[in-house]
């Protein structure tokens, strides 16, 4: 039986709850992304947060927390195998327990280890290398990550920014992190034009984009090692290679 | 915000550069203020990569360019005819701000010439200081230069409310530093090292008595020094160093390669290169004796006094104590598997973990993404060697050789 879930992280723990409540499934897709399987039958799977809830209860007393946080990390990567590859890991880690993750090498373990580390070192370096602009007092920050990341970086900004307000927005994905008064939230389906920026703005990405030439040492050049750090993807939306 | 902020920060910025320390690491703070700005993380966070590969963190700067000093390797000695400017405390808190409001760095690095005098640049440097944490109720990171020989007590005040401070030793002797910048004594340097290292072991001692205690530079301190301008030693310069971490539990200790700015007869010609493998090489030691319980006198031989420049230190270790070796796998203890060349801290970590599970084997090594390119010439496992060649030293030296050349070839062949 292929599972068909909305791609949301309840519903992926309600599909799992599912495979062991009801039948065994086959796989698990997201439902916009699926097509047809000859051999398997499919059932769209409505997320219900009790029994998701039950499943995520599970793997942090029964596997560990360490082993929830990486599904979750796993989750929100661009992975396209991910829910089959979470599915394979949690059947292996319910039947190993608290050991799971000392598996590191294990076949089973190994894929959710890699994509967890993708999915962190790519959040580790956005933290670093968004760029806000104040736009009438709130600071705007647009960026477009390989991974669903969103949510790994509001409490960050939330603590770094706590006395202002401010937006992450997501253009591949169209949503954003939003920020004011101690509190964030994560709004979906939102479009936001380019934006134009005050003159006391301008001067400000000028006066960084001065600095962040001139530091550099002549003598030591190392294009590569720059592009091994900020690949080419990520340049788009940082003040110092825009023009 | 003026136009004359561009000169200044094109002057004072450019002449920042040779100060090669930038971390942000070393501190963790949430932002407990109210109506403040900024945190800390102490993993630290790189926000930017300039065109000379180098991570940028801080906004690192020079508070003045206008020295009264003289000293023969710097850009910025008094008889060196360049642009001199100078910031307001003003001009550099507000700069600092802006610019981590954009999270374009996680705080500040200030140095500055020497202006007037040691005590006047000391009490401006500790005015940016007093704007960052009282007006601006800024908690970002922030890291100051000491001024040597600035009074104990604007030392102290500083260090109240900075993150790291450094006092840059600049050479590795005595003697060198007398011929390259007479003016600055050695005693000058050594002394706010000092006070520094007494303020922090007393923050420390305080900590564990009191709840409100007094903090002092949480990240601790660090310094610099320049290699290549003098005919110093590796040697003479990691012994300095594990001094320096020993005796003032200094956090780091930072190498910059001699840029030549100025031909003179103590110094060497303005066609040199900079030692930058000489400089990387330094680096690698210094892992080696903060990480891999490394004593600087095992790095060297009587007869050789500097560092390989063709293969890094711990293969050189390896390879002058071949008797040591090889080392098996699923037996040696964590001591032991970090001498394995090409070994580093995480995978002897990981391997640690693993073998409670299950012996290793050579595939489930590469599995975990050991990298046994050096490594595999000095170990066995289940007590099989993979090394392809005899143990000794000149046997593997080759084998690497050829596999660089193979390797070379490789890229060009379609």
């Amino acid at each position: 039986m292929d599972y068909l879930y909305d791609g949301s992280f309840e519903g992926l723990m309600t599909c799992i709850y599912y495979h062991y409540k009801k039948e065994k499934a086959a796989g698990i897709y997201e439902i916009s992304c699926y097509q047809q399987s000859i051999v398997f039958q499919s059932e769209t799977v409505e997320t219900d947060i009790s029994k998701a809830k039950i499943v995520s209860d599970a793997i942090n007393k029964l596997i560990s927390k360490e082993a929830y946080i990486y599904v979750y990390y796993c989750y929100l990567s661009n992975d396209a195998d991910k829910e089959n590859l979470i599915m394979d890991f949690l059947i292996f880690a319910f039947k190993y327990g608290r050991k799971t993750m000392n598996f590191y090498t294990h076949e089973k373990v190994l894929p959710i280890n890699e994509i967890y580390k993708k999915v962190a070192r790519e959040e580790h370096r956005v933290l670093g290398i968004l760029r806000f602009s104040d736009i009438g007092g709130i600071l705007y920050a647009k960026y477009s990550p390989d991974n669903d990341i969103n949510i790994l970086l509001a409490d960050h900004f939330a603590d770094r920014y706590k006395f202002e307000k401010f937006i992450i927005y997501d253009e591949k994905r169209k949503k954003a992190v939003v920020y004011a008064d101690n509190v964030w939230e994560i709004k979906e389906n939102i479009s936001i034009d380019n934006m134009e920026f005050s003159l006391n703005e301008t001067m400000i990405h000028k006066l960084w984009k001065q600095y962040f030439t001139d530091l550099a040492i002549k003598e030591r050049k190392n294009i590569n090692l720059q592009f091994q750090f900020v690949p080419a993807r990520y340049r788009k939306n940082m003040t110092e290679f825009k023009l | 915000m003026d136009d004359n902020l561009f000169e200044k920060l094109r002057i004072l910025s450019d002449a920042a550069k040779y100060d090669v320390s930038c971390v942000s690491s070393g501190v963790e703070r949430k932002n407990n203020t109210v109506g403040g700005i900024g945190n800390a993380s102490s993993a630290g966070i790189c926000h930017a990569w300039s065109t000379d590969g180098r991570c940028i963190s801080l906004l690192k700067i020079l508070l003045t360019n206008d020295c009264i000093y003289d000293c023969k390797y710097c850009l910025n000695r008094v008889t060196n005819p360049i642009e001199r400017a100078t910031f307001t405390p003003e001009e550099v808190a507000e700069l600092t701000i802006q610019f981590y409001r954009r999270n374009y760095i996680e705080g500040l690095f200030l140095s500055s010439a020497v202006e007037k005098s040691p005590d006047h640049t000391m009490e401006n440097i500790y005015r940016v200081l007093e704007l960052l944490r009282y007006k601006y109720n800024f908690w970002g990171y922030v890291h100051v230069k000491v001024i040597p020989g600035a009074n104990s007590l604007l030392v102290q005040k500083t260090g109240m409310l900075a993150d790291r401070m450094s006092v840059n030793i600049e050479l590795p002797t005595r003697e060198s530093l007398h011929i390259l910048a007479p003016q600055k004594k050695v005693e000058n340097i050594l002394q706010p090292m000092s006070i520094i290292h007494n303020e922090i072991s007393r923050a420390i001692e305080d900590k564990s008595h009191f709840k409100n205690f007094q903090k002092f530079v949480p990240g601790g301190q660090s310094t610099q020094m320049i290699i290549g301008a003098t005919p110093d030693s590796d040697k003479t310069i990691l012994k300095l160093s594990q001094n320096l971490y020993d005796k003032f539990s200094m956090k780091r200790v930072f190498f910059s390669a001699y840029i030549p700015v100025m031909s003179s007869p103590n110094l060497p010609a303005v066609s040199t290169m900079p030692p930058l493998l000489r400089e990387h090489r330094l680096y690698q030691a210094d892992w080696l004796m903060r990480f891999y319980y490394f004593n600087s006198a095992e790095l060297f031989t009587e007869i050789e006094p500097n560092l390989d420049l063709e293969f890094d230190p711990k293969m050189m270790y390896a390879l002058r104590n071949i008797d040591r070796f090889p080392i098996e796998i699923n037996k040696a203890s964590y001591e032991e598997l970090l001498r394995i060349p090409g070994l580093g801290v995480t995978s002897a970590q990981r391997i640690i973990k693993e073998r409670k599970n299950a012996e290793l084997s050579y595939d489930s090594l590469k599995k975990m993404r050991t990298v046994l390119k050096r490594a595999k010439y000095f170990i066995t496992v289940k007590g099989k060697y993979y090394g392809n060649t005899k143990l000794d030293p000149d046997a593997i030296k080759d084998e690497i050789r050829m596999k660089e050349i193979q390797r070379q070839i490789s890229i060009f062949e379609i």
